[in-house]
């Protein structure tokens, strides 16, 4: 793999978000990926919060609305981390953790999708209670959202190579 | 000449710079500030976490899910005033606050074990003022939205109706100021002395 992780840390786009000193370059990406972090994991956390009876006033059907939201963090988180990958490939793609964290943010998707489903019925949807299965499914994606954001913030302590030519730390 | 927007942000933080400056040179706050970070940085806490291998990491962590908690509860109750999803009501949305409010106490008892670690990273660090300033504006905003704006809530509780000027305003300034804290938050590591 080295040579792809070579020939992308030669690129002119990763050199200068490695190397530029403007605030434009890693800062922002950095605060981009945060921002959308906050937004994807945040209307996530809201509509589990509701469907584990944590707001017993607000219709299931409502919050689907908050998709919008999420879809927009996880949109901006896409174009941000591909840029971060960008930036060090070989710090993400050498480390296991990247794509546990990868793996975690797919089914943590797909269990959103379900919930919607759950959201969309009518049965449901009107209801004060929500059923036992979104429920679970709803503690499930709060749990699966920790697990994505402590392994996101531990790829900065468990990566071994920086770059092809330099190490962590 | 004409003036940016960039001269404009360097001529704001520059004010911002030395009000804070003239503010941690004042005698009187830097004497007891110093003994505080003194006892601080001596506390078993702030030991733990300079010596220890993954509390840091573990605290960031907590640190990122309170943020995230803050975000589905004080973001979300935010775009709701600003007039986005108005099926939701308004009153039964604010049984999200107390989930919000766990989720700041989390973000300032880790954030306190930071400082506690390494309190002259943070004091002279132009991020963090800027973050002290964006909390401070939320937490104007939070007094202005209780004492100016709860009371009417029910008024435009109703299913589609336009949230009255007040909500939005205290809407935009709340989303506004959370932004500012994590763009302010994730910018620390760049401004440390």
């Amino acid at each position: 793999m080295d040579p792809f992780f070579l020939w992308i840390e030669g690129l002119p786009l990763s050199v200068w978000l490695r190397e530029a000193t403007t605030f434009w370059a890693f800062p922002t990406v950095l605060i981009l990926h945060t921002v959308g972090l906050a937004f994807l994991v945040g209307a996530n956390v809201a509509i589990d919060i509701r469907a584990l009876g944590g707001m017993p006033g607000v219709p299931l059907i409502s919050l689907r609305r908050y998709y919008r939201w999420m879809w927009a963090g996880f949109w901006v988180n896409a174009f941000s981390g591909v840029l971060l990958l960008i930036a060090y490939p070989t710090k993400a793609l050498t480390n296991p953790l990247f794509y546990v964290k990868l793996a975690f943010i797919a089914v943590g998707l797909v269990v959103a999708q379900i919930i919607r489903g759950y959201l969309m019925r009518g049965d449901v949807g009107a209801n004060i209670a929500a059923p036992p299965r979104l429920r679970l499914l709803a503690a499930a994606s709060l749990l699966i959202w920790v697990v994505s954001i402590t392994t996101g913030r531990l790829l900065a302590y468990t990566c071994s190579r920086l770059t092809v030519d330099t190490t962590c730390g | 000449m004409r003036i940016g927007l960039l001269d404009v942000w360097t001529t704001v933080n520059q004010w911002i710079y030395d009000l804070w400056m003239s503010v941690m040179q004042w005698d009187w706050l830097n004497d007891h500030l110093r003994s505080l970070l003194n006892t601080l940085y001596y506390t078993p806490m702030g030991e733990f976490l300079r010596t220890s291998t993954w509390a840091w990491p573990v605290f960031e962590s907590l640190h990122f899910m309170g943020m995230s908690l803050l975000a589905g509860t004080i973001v979300m109750f935010d775009l709701r005033l600003l007039g986005f999803a108005r099926a939701v009501p308004v009153p039964a949305m604010h049984r999200l606050i107390p989930f919000g409010i766990f989720g700041f106490l989390l973000n300032m008892s880790t954030g306190i074990c930071f400082i506690c670690a390494t309190p002259d990273q943070y004091l002279f660090n132009a991020a963090f003022r800027w973050k002290v300033i964006f909390i401070t504006i939320a937490g104007l905003n939070v007094m202005f939205f209780y004492t100016r704006v709860f009371r009417r809530l029910e008024s435009f509780a109703a299913e589609h109706h336009a949230p009255p000027i007040g909500a939005r305003l205290v809407g935009g300034v709340s989303l506004a100021a959370w932004v500012g804290v994590m763009s302010a938050g994730r910018l620390l590591t760049f401004f440390r002395p």
